[in-house]
């Protein structure tokens, strides 16, 4: 794992050194020992503070998905897991980032640590979390500790990952990890999917009824980039209504979930950002789920394929009548 | 309780009147202008039988249709959304109803996964001369509708 940081700096320091880039987008020390952050290394000083670790959850590619940094022609080096090269690879297939310009550092990737999981179980803060191989240990201000086996603490998605390696990058940090053969599988949604139409209704209702419609979700999301015109902030069209009930919040999040099928590869982006821990993944699971099951769709897996809904064949499998 | 078994019991004595349970049941067709707003407007002038609590909502081509439309439509109280357009390989604009058949099979498997029943939510194709395949399409459609009654949904 700290080879990978080893080498992950080792290259931002050289693409740095040679001018080939203006800004290296990494992870690094967060508050507190208990979280990372985005760096943005722009000298040799800055690459030393890069990290990698099970912490690393963000998906930097979110930093590329408007205007890239001050100077306009400003080259970009960005660090990658798996997921995150589905989203840069989505915002490749569109032509929104200049391929040119962009030095793609790919980390394989062993499954990224569910920070609620460790909250959950303690009273109070948690400051700081080791990981030292398969075990994790978590403690608080006061030194309250335990220790955790590291596969129980992944994210949920990592468990069903197919992608852990990734789909483009100029340079790779390390050996790949081994990709799980045979077909997508999803099983956060069984149990939801399960219910009758009118219990999903209650549970959308019950969760839903707590969004403040903050735009964590959008701003964390790669690939929903439309920041002039997004229709979320607009009142013409009038799709979603000034008032902040809950019909109003799930369409707020079937705007985003629609405007980025296709291009969604579930990365969990927004579920992460969310402040009130609304289950999206819900809602976007569900429609990566219908799109393979319609077309044998992945997003964001090879640069030459068209979004899914950006595209058509005579002979899709539906709708025929 | 007793109230809702009541309200059930009556609803099927009341489904040929288009009246469930107090309100009438409201559905938005959302029809292309090329096909099969001419196929319903054939309809009437054959003076084919149809339901008549459905409104038409008439555009230029399905591909313009946002699946969001359909869930405004929802949140705004409709009872059910039926989307008609040129079969495939008919369309005016060529290729309009090849993508918002993507668009449209994917929301037909969102539209149960929010609550809603699937009965609630259709797509299909009527040309401009189907004037009879109209009045089929709608009548089955609305009744259907009418079977399960004004939604009482809460989360859309």
């Amino acid at each position: 794992m700290s080879d990978r940081q080893a080498i992950i700096r080792e290259l931002a320091r050289e693409a740095l050194a040679e001018g080939r880039i203006d800004c290296f987008v990494g992870w690094g020390p967060g508050y507190d020992g208990s979280q990372v952050i985005p760096v943005f290394a722009k000298d040799a000083a800055e690459v030393e503070e890069l990290q990698w670790n099970p912490l690393c959850h963000h998906n930097l590619t979110m930093f590329l998905k408007r205007k890239m940094a001050e100077p306009a022609d400003a080259r970009i080096g960005v660090c990658v897991k798996g997921c995150d090269s589905r989203t840069l690879v989505a915002l490749l297939q569109e032509g929104l980032v200049d391929r040119e310009r962009l030095y793609i550092v790919g980390v394989p990737c062993d499954g990224v640590i569910d920070r609620r999981k460790i909250d959950r179980e303690f009273a109070a803060e948690v400051v700081e979390v080791g990981v030292n191989g398969d075990t994790v240990v978590a403690r608080t201000a006061a030194g309250a500790e335990k220790h955790f086996d590291r596969p129980a603490l992944l994210l949920d998605q990592c468990a069903a990952c197919r992608f852990p390696n990734p789909r483009v990058a100029d340079d790779i940090a390390g050996d790949t990890v081994p990709e799980p053969e045979g077909e997508p599988v999803w099983p956060a949604l069984e149990e939801f999917e399960s219910l009758s139409p009118a219990e999903k209704d209650g549970l959308l209702a019950a969760v839903f009824s707590s969004c403040i419609r903050c735009f964590a979700c959008i701003h964390a999301c790669p690939v929903c980039y439309c920041w002039d015109q997004c229709v979320n902030r607009s009142r013409t069209p009038a799709l979603v209504g000034q008032r902040v009930e809950t019909p109003e919040n799930l369409m707020f999040q079937l705007v985003h979930i629609f405007h980025v099928a296709g291009r969604c590869p579930s990365c969990g982006a927004c579920d992460r950002a969310c402040p009130v821990e609304i289950p999206l993944y819900l809602l976007h699971q569900k429609m990566n789920k219908e799109l393979y099951d319609m077309l044998g769709f992945e997003a964001g897996v090879n640069v030459d394929d068209r979004p899914a809904l950006q595209a058509f064949n005579l002979d899709d499998p539906f709708g025929q009548g | 309780m007793v109230a809702s078994a009541q309200n059930k019991e009556a609803g099927s004595a009341a489904v040929s009147e288009g009246v469930v349970q107090g309100r009438p049941i409201k559905v938005v067709a959302i029809l292309c202008n090329w096909c099969s707003y001419a196929g319903a407007d054939g309809a009437g002038t054959a003076r084919l039988s149809q339901p008549h609590d459905f409104r038409i909502v008439r555009v230029p081509c399905t591909g313009r249709v946002d699946p969001l439309l359909v869930f405004k439509a929802f949140e705004k109280g409709a009872d059910g959304v039926l989307i008609s357009g040129c079969h495939p390989g008919d369309c005016h604009y060529s290729e309009g109803n090849y993508y918002a058949r993507r668009k449209f099979e994917l929301l037909r498997r969102m539209v149960p996964h929010l609550g809603i029943e699937p009965e609630r939510f259709h797509y299909t194709w009527v040309s401009a001369s189907e004037a009879a395949r109209w009045q089929e399409v709608v009548t089955t459609f609305v009744t259907g509708v009418a079977e399960l009654g004004p939604r009482e949904g809460r989360a859309l």
